[in-house]
């Protein structure tokens, strides 16, 4: 396309800055540190299970979900991973 | 106002004086249709309209009720959107598709019978494949007839469904249908029924035809294609079959299976097209369970999710038509370049991850409320699961590949400004509606149980934040780690391998076997003839004993034997 210039090199942008990056990187880790202490705050006040009364249930199962979606997900790539025009081959 | 006129049959209408204009006139005829049919549902009660008589049966061309209403209402906003979008589309078919198409699904949701929606149904079929046809290549071809076949086909099974159904009952009337008997056996007729709204809902192992064929449309065509089918199979379902439980696990896996496969696409298209499935899996557990929470919230989330996933969508297509690519691996860095594109990009992956704030919050909420109301917790930790996987694909791969990650060096210029302009509306009515709920809990079914809700109430806050910000977390971990799987160029075998390529060999060869066989039949056949043939000409040819002379003499004694043979036949008897 015309619109797109490849001169420009690598310029860092703001979001490549470190100062960006820390600032990102600290702004979360503040933000789940709240999440996780306002469980033991605030209760649910008629749980439907058990694990809605630990007050980092969500944390907890959050973080380990996404971890393992990403860890153990990706194999699945060497079960039906094929190359770009695996398709057109056969068709 | 005509009793026909309904909003299905104004788009219809309107598509094809479409075809009749200039193209600088077609976009702004689009939006007066739009317009104007806005405004006749405005002005419309609720009720029942334009009945006709066909063999002695009644059909109800509009059912606007409570239900209907509220898909009629998000098909008009996302049918403008999709105009303003692409305000720059100056091909016919794109543009007749533009309003054919969501005509044929609001005409699908006001059905009140059975043979309007089958009509509808087909017409939704025939007026999107001109979209998934529209870059005009073999590619695409080949996928417009894969998707007509799956699609045509969920119309024929919903024509057999609707044959038995009406056999059973002897009404027309689309109702509530029964899956199973009162001995816990299958209905055949509904089964059929079910199974037709399931191919259009992408059921699981049903799913592929959005994989292969809305990604191989225009860019303008995929957004199209992204919200109206599914959705009226959506609302098909929430119609037809409210709390039938085989949906809560057909939804739960259908939340399930499209993360992974997203989780290791490259083609971001795809990557939102297997969002698409995922999103409708929310959406069908909440019909599944069939409590006023949960059906509230199936269909509030379909409202909540039209407008966030063409917001995605419209990003992505943003940003595709500025660089010319889909895939993650030749995208990033170029928020530098395109830095409204990109915010607009990150409420819609906000919103569809549910932050607090965002339309996705105030609606999904309910579908997970109505899941944990009825102890069902398998589901309930499935649908949080699948929640960190939305926010894993759609919430952060979409943003992140496409404008951050690696700098592709690509400096693109911004998008034009009818794509921001549609898509800033989208973002307004994600945090709009995400702040202030009101008016579309307003249009939702269960009007006494959404008047006791409230999604702000501190433990949902703090209950999302944890899920998400945590989740953010292990995103950030697995970043810093170089755990996260880098994008790599390839395609991913899905469900849809098998009749693509075993199944098509497989067809090939029948094929040829028939072929082979019905040489072998014709070529014996005409062999057969011939010598039948041969042998009559050999008798009865010119040359042949049969048409010989013969000369009197033998005549004379050949008359004398027949007499004798008589007389010795007559002295017997």
């Amino acid at each position: 396309m015309a619109d797109q210039h490849k001169d420009h090199g690598s310029d860092p942008g703001w979001a490549d800055k470190p100062w960006f990056v820390r600032l990102f990187s600290w702004g979360l880790y503040l933000a789940c540190a709240l999440a996780a202490a306002a469980g033991f705050f605030w209760k649910k006040d008629h749980p439907h299970f058990e694990a809605e009364g630990f007050p980092v249930f969500f944390a907890i199962y959050g973080f380990i979900m996404f971890f393992l979606i990403v860890v153990v997900g990706q194999h699945l790539r060497k079960l039906v991973g094929r190359k770009e025009n695996y398709y057109e081959e056969r068709e | 106002m005509p009793e026909l006129l309904n909003p299905g049959v104004i788009f219809t209408l309107g598509a094809f004086v479409t075809l009749f204009l200039a193209a600088g006139l077609r976009r702004y005829f689009m939006l007066a249709v739009i317009a104007f049919s806005a405004t006749v549902t405005w002005q419309m009660d609720l009720g029942n309209y334009g009945n006709l008589q066909l063999f002695g049966e009644t059909l109800t061309v509009t059912r606007y009720d409570v239900l209907s209403r509220l898909f009629v209402v998000v098909f008009h906003i996302a049918a403008a959107l999709n105009v303003i979008y692409g305000w720059h589309i100056k091909d016919r078919v794109e543009n007749f598709s533009a309003l054919a198409y969501p005509g044929a699904a609001m005409g699908g949701v006001l059905a009140g019978d059975w043979l309007t929606l089958f009509v509808w149904w087909e017409m939704a079929a025939i007026t999107s494949v001109f979209l998934v046809l529209g870059p005009r290549s073999r590619s695409t071809y080949m996928a417009a007839m894969r998707y007509l076949a799956i699609q045509i086909a969920s119309g024929v099974l919903l024509l057999a469904g609707i044959v038995l159904v009406y056999r059973e009952s002897g009404s027309l009337m689309f109702e509530a249908l029964a899956l199973r008997n009162e001995a816990g056996d299958l209905n055949f007729g509904p089964l059929l029924v079910f199974i037709a709204f399931g191919i259009k809902s992408a059921f699981p192992l049903l799913h592929n035809w959005v994989q292969d064929s809305y990604p191989k449309a225009s860019i303008t065509g995929t957004i199209m294609l992204s919200v109206f089918t599914t959705k009226l199979a959506v609302y098909a379902l929430a119609r037809g079959f409210a709390g039938t439980g085989e949906l809560i696990w057909l939804g739960a896996f259908m939340t399930l299976f499209p993360i992974f496969f997203a989780l290791i696409e490259n083609d971001l298209k795809k990557v939102l097209c297997y969002s698409i499935n995922n999103q409708v899996g929310f959406m069908v557990v909440g019909i599944g369970v069939g409590t006023a929470t949960a059906v509230n919230g199936a269909v509030g989330y379909a409202f909540g999710n039209i407008i966030f996933e063409s917001l995605l969508f419209m990003s992505l297509g943003a940003a595709i038509y500025r660089t010319g690519t889909s895939k993650a691996t030749e995208l990033g860095g170029i928020y530098r370049t395109m830095p409204l594109t990109m915010t607009l990009c990150v409420v819609g992956a906000l919103s569809i991850s549910a932050f607090p704030g965002t339309l996705g919050f105030v609606t999904k909420g309910l579908i997970i409320d109505g899941v944990a109301e009825e102890h069902l917790m398998l589901i309930w930790l499935i649908l949080l699961f699948a929640s960190a996987g939305v926010l894993e694909h759609a919430g952060i791969k979409i943003p992140f590949f496409t404008f951050f990650a690696h700098d592709s060096g690509k400096r693109p210029k911004e998008a034009p400004p009818q794509m921001l302009i549609a898509m800033g509306i989208g973002a307004v009515l994600c945090i709009g509606i995400g702040l202030y709920p009101d008016p579309l809990y307003a249009l939702l079914p269960y009007q006494d149980q959404i008047a006791g809700y409230h999604p702000y109430t501190s433990y949902h806050l703090i209950e999302q934040f944890q899920l998400l910000l945590f989740a953010v977390l292990a995103f950030v971990v697995l970043q810093k780690t170089g755990w996260y799987p880098a994008e790599v160029p390839s395609v991913n075998l899905d469900f849809d391998w098998l009749y693509r390529v075993p199944g098509r060999a497989f067809l090939g060869w029948v094929i040829t076997s028939v072929a082979a066989i019905w040489h072998l039949v014709w070529d014996n056949l005409v062999r057969f003839m011939e010598a039948v043939a041969r042998g009559l000409h050999h008798t009865h040819g010119p040359e042949g004993a049969l048409s010989r002379t013969w000369p009197i003499g033998f005549m004379a004694l050949f008359t004398a034997i027949v007499l004798g043979i008589m007389l010795i036949v007559t002295f017997l008897i």
